[in-house]
């Protein structure tokens, strides 16, 4: 587990996706982060990030329901597993514990 | 561009299990672009988007993990394949055979092409070095409506090459290079007859031929320098060092000291130029006596001009030279030849030295036909052929064993596409095995090749590396060529029906027919073309010549044309007088396959040509040519002027009485000429590609270089040692050789022999080959109506009727290969058979001989299987239902 990385734009994907549960697709996704962090992400790097992820094994992937609005097609819903879950947490906490490294004194100085 | 085309266009890059959620996504944004930006923008958008996709993340995801799969199931296929060459041994020794037969044909085949397009090549200064040629108007041509009714010959005048030198600057070097002098080289005690090139000094700059020893500078600078190539050099000084050595060299009627000043690297196999020794061209007499006379055209000129320099110049330049020192000759040819107004008799043109190889219109020693490498390259694509339907009718036949493992494999998961790479996969497994097979083959088989095609082509370990490129090309392309139908074919197989048990144990590939029908075509064709070359080969080398040619051996005077030639001729009949192996001596200016000359001479205006052959009298009584008319020469004087004719000259001048008739060939213009003194009967002086011409035989007409000895019939090598001795005893100095009369004549179809002998070995393989496929076939068919055989003997069938019943269709198909193949084979013969002057005529006959021989075979072939099969017991065939 040690060994697999995310990058920062994979990170926050795979994050999207465990906000979003059974509405985590592409575009869903892309509203999302431009929602709460104010990023303009494009779709179709979602979508090769998404994959990426799910080669990783930390989302997996199935078509939902068909839908009349978007000309009938389905969406391929991404749900985190257990893996990325743990990935996020695992991220997370060596941050938290670096982040506690930090003087904190300075920023009072400040 | 509207939404659907960048959809369609997302459809063609993006796997097909992404597809729908993108486009869904892409959609969906679309529909709020359009509501919140409008149409314009929204498509613009789009099309970003899409284009955004157009990402390696996106077009190559999943392609690979199909490859993983491939290679996962890689040692499965391997194993798999294995087991079934080792379970079916017949069929893939007969694959393997065919197929490595065919590969080793081709390779053999490509390494003959390449060496003919490799004539030459080897000289550095190859792209600027140009063979200057005479071009001259060819009535016969242009009677016959070709359109290019020039003949070129690289014979040119002495001047033309140090005329160019002098006033053309472009011209950096020129040689002019002849080979077929020959004299008689003696050091110490050894003496053998040597033959040498005349050479100019540009020689050594132009060509790349290295200096191995000796004045690497100028090695020729006197008319007694000699180079030598290492070979002569051993020959008669063994391992002294040959340099400076000076040895005497007879020819032309002269005895000269020749000193040796260099070693010159022999010409390689693939060299246009050939020589064992060269001379300065000034070293030759007759070189310096037809120097002057720009009407002699005697001498092969090359020149390299300067780097880079258009050619087009020294053809302005040639045109020049023609117009200031030969318009006198022109009037002459224009007379002599009579071209079409405002067509030129005689032009001077070039050809690059390396395209002289394959200029077949234009005579060198050694340039050949581009024609042969197309036959050749047409008979191993044949045999390829035949061999890789062979694998594809074989595995179709025998795909019944294969259909359960096809339908468990696509039960398990295979996908169509897997199940079509694994049996490709075992046919490129069979084709590249076959390949190393095939090039062991080459590797033991490019001597015997060499000596057919008389070729010297060697597999260096530098030269083994595109040899193995292409046996692995060939291999490939065979490999998916072969496997490729049976691969799709077979994994069509509806697993469920396979598996369900509910095939018939007869599979119907139709498709194998209509191959077997073309395999037997081109079988059938290569049947009929060899039976015709061989009855023709057959037919020219039994023919009644018109005169005795056993027991004659060809002794050369080793004189050279001077008058010690008669005198040696005279001499040795003399000698021989007494000789009881010796039946007579005759002296001939030129015997068969050994030259000849022809005169043009002028009578009552019109133009005639005849050979002409210096005899003596005894040359028509050893010979046994009958004469029709008159008499032999006898002893008197006066035949000394006389000539004797032969029936086709009496033809031409349209005689009704010869023999008070007068040739007056030298034209004479006082008296009457030559007296006619005797009519021979039509014989063949020259090869049966030519028809019998106009000739005559004359006691005063050059001289007798060529002595024919007539034995005795019985221990041929013993009475030639006896004529030996006597020869030595009287010319210790001049080497003794000699040839066979008969052996002459036939070499005279060299080539025709060697090709019907490739043709016969060709079509060897190919009929080996296709019966070995049919053979499996037939095989395949006995075993696939096994309970059919089984049920008609229970109801009484006769072994006969079964038998028939087996074959039946075998003849069938062989029937229409030979209908289908008989024109095809019957044009190309009628090709090949044209060049003979005495042919046989393709009757029907040579046609049923082949039929027959071809059925023959295929019955032969397929008959083991079907006895086998009409003999079991019913019993045992049918009691397991």
């Amino acid at each position: 587990m040690s060994k697999e990385f995310l990058g920062e734009f994979e990170e926050l994907v795979l994050t999207m996706a465990g906000i979003l549960q059974d509405e985590a697709y592409g575009n869903a996704i892309v509203n999302e982060i431009k929602a709460r962090v104010g990023r303009d992400v494009n779709l179709s790097a979602v979508h090769v990030t998404l994959y990426r992820l799910e080669d990783k094994g930390f989302v997996k992937s199935k078509m939902g329901g068909a839908t009349n609005v978007r000309g009938g097609r389905r969406k391929r819903i991404f749900t985190i597993t257990n893996a990325g879950l743990s990935m996020l947490r695992a991220m997370k906490e060596s941050r938290m514990d670096l982040w506690k490294l930090i003087p904190q004194l300075k920023m009072i100085g400040i | 561009m509207n939404r659907n085309f960048w959809f369609r266009f997302l459809e063609w890059f993006c796997p097909p299990a992404l597809y729908e959620g993108i486009e869904g996504d892409l959609l969906e944004e679309y529909e709020a672009d359009q509501q919140e930006r409008g149409m314009r923008k929204a498509n613009l958008r789009l099309a970003v988007n899409v284009l955004r996709f157009f990402r390696p993340g996106i077009v190559l995801r999943n392609r690979f993990k199909f490859e993983l799969i491939n290679t996962i199931m890689f040692t499965n296929y391997l194993k798999v394949a294995s087991r079934n060459i080792v379970k079916r041994k017949l069929y893939s020794f007969i694959n393997a055979f065919g197929l490595s037969i065919a590969i080793a044909f081709c390779t053999l085949i490509y390494l003959f092409v390449q060496d003919e397009r490799s004539f030459d090549q080897f000289h550095e200064n190859k792209a600027d070095i140009y063979q200057l040629l005479t071009t001259q108007f060819d009535p016969e041509k242009f009677k016959k409506g070709e359109k290019d009714f020039y003949s070129s010959n690289p014979y040119m005048p002495a001047k033309l090459g140090e005329v160019l030198l002098e006033e053309f600057p472009a011209v950096q070097h020129m040689t002019r290079f002849n080979n077929y002098n020959q004299g008689v080289m003696r050091y110490g005690n050894k003496n053998f007859t040597q033959k040498f090139a005349s050479v100019d000094s540009g020689f050594f700059n132009m060509f790349s031929f290295s200096i191995l020893a000796g004045d690497r500078d100028k090695p020729l600078r006197k008319v007694s320098d000699a180079v030598l190539t290492p070979e002569v050099a051993r020959k008669f000084f063994g391992d002294e060092d040959p340099i400076g050595k000076t040895f005497t060299l007879d020819f032309d009627g002269r005895i000269v000291p020749m000193t040796v000043t260099a070693l010159i690297e022999a010409p390689a196999a693939n060299s246009s130029l050939t020589f064992d020794m060269l001379v300065m061209m000034d070293a030759l007499p007759w070189f310096q006596r037809s120097r002057p006379n720009w009407g002699n055209s005697s001498f092969p000129t090359f020149v390299q001009l300067l780097p880079n320099t258009d050619p087009q110049q020294l053809k302005v330049q040639l045109d020049t030279i023609m117009n200031k020192y030969q318009s006198g000759y022109k009037a002459g040819w224009r007379e002599w030849l009579k071209p079409p107004e405002g067509v030129e008799p005689r032009v001077f043109t070039y050809q690059n030295l390396t395209n002289i190889h394959l200029a077949k219109g234009v005579y060198w020693d050694r340039n050949s036909d581009p024609m042969y490498s197309w036959i050749l390259s047409g008979i191993a694509v044949l045999i390829l052929v035949i061999a890789c339907i062979n694998y594809i009718s074989l595995s179709l036949t025998t795909s019944a064993s294969r259909r359960v493992e096809v339908g468990v494999r696509k039960v398990v998961g295979a996908q169509k596409k897997q199940i079509a790479w694994q049996f490709t996969f075992e046919s490129l497994m069979l084709a590249l095995g076959s390949m190393l097979i095939g090039l062991i083959l080459v590797l033991v088989f490019l001597p015997y090749f060499n000596e057919f095609t008389s070729k010297g082509i060697e597999l260096t370990y530098h030269s083994m590396l595109p040899v193995i490129g292409i046996a692995f090309l060939i291999a490939t392309a065979v490999g998916l060529l072969a496997g490729s139908y049976p691969a799709v074919f077979l994994s069509g197989f509806l697993p469920a029906l396979v598996l369900k048990g509910r095939f018939t144990s007869k599979l119907q590939a139709g498709f194998t027919k209509p191959l077997v029908v073309f395999q037997f075509f081109l079988s059938a064709c290569m049947i009929i073309c060899s039976v015709i070359m061989y009855r023709q080969m057959n037919f020219i080398t039994t023919k009644d010549l018109g005169f005795d040619r056993e027991q004659i051996i060809v002794v050369p005077t080793q004189t050279g044309w001077n008058a010690q030639a008669n005198q040696t001729v005279a001499a040795l009949r003399n000698a021989l007088k007494t000789d009881r192996n010796v039946v007579s001596v005759a002296g001939v200016t030129a015997a068969f396959n050994k030259g000849w000359s022809r005169y043009g001479y002028k009578i009552k205006g019109e133009n005639k040509e005849a050979f002409v052959y210096g005899v003596d009298t005894d040359y028509i009584s050893l010979l046994n040519i009958k004469l029709k008319e008159g008499r032999n020469f006898d002893g008197r004087t006066s035949d000394s002027l006389g000539v004797i004719v032969n029936e086709a000259l009496v033809r031409d001048m349209k005689w009704t009485d010869p023999m008070t008739e007068h040739l007056n060939w030298r034209e004479d213009t006082v008296g009457l000429g030559s007296p006619v003194i005797g009519v021979m009967k039509d014989y063949h002086y020259m090869s049966l590609e030519h028809a019998v011409e106009p000739m005559f035989i004359s006691l005063d007409n050059g001289m007798l270089t060529n002595i024919l000895i007539k034995l005795t019939p019985g221990n041929t090598p013993d009475k030639i040692e006896s004529v030996k001795k006597a020869w030595l005893e009287l010319y210790p100095d001049r080497p003794f050789e000699y040839t066979f009369m008969d052996e002459d004549i036939a070499a005279q179809y060299d080539k025709h022999t060697r090709w019907s002998k490739i043709m016969g070995l060709s079509t060897i393989f190919a009929i080996l080959i296709a019966s070995l496929g049919l053979f499996g076939l037939s095989g395949i068919n006995a075993v696939n109506r096994t309970k059919e055989i089984g049920i008609r003997k229970v109801m009484g069938a006769k072994l006969t009727s079964i038998f028939v019943l087996l074959n039946r269709q075998y003849v069938l198909y062989a029937i229409i290969a030979f209908v289908l193949a008989i024109p095809l084979s019957w044009y190309a013969m009628n090709q090949w058979l044209e060049s003979f002057e005495f042919a046989i005529t393709i009757g029907w006959q040579l046609f049923a001989v082949s039929l027959l021989a071809g059925l023959f075979i295929a019955l032969a072939t397929v008959s083991y299987h079907a006895i086998k099969a009409a003999l079991i017991n019913p019993a045992e065939t049918l009691k397991h239902e």
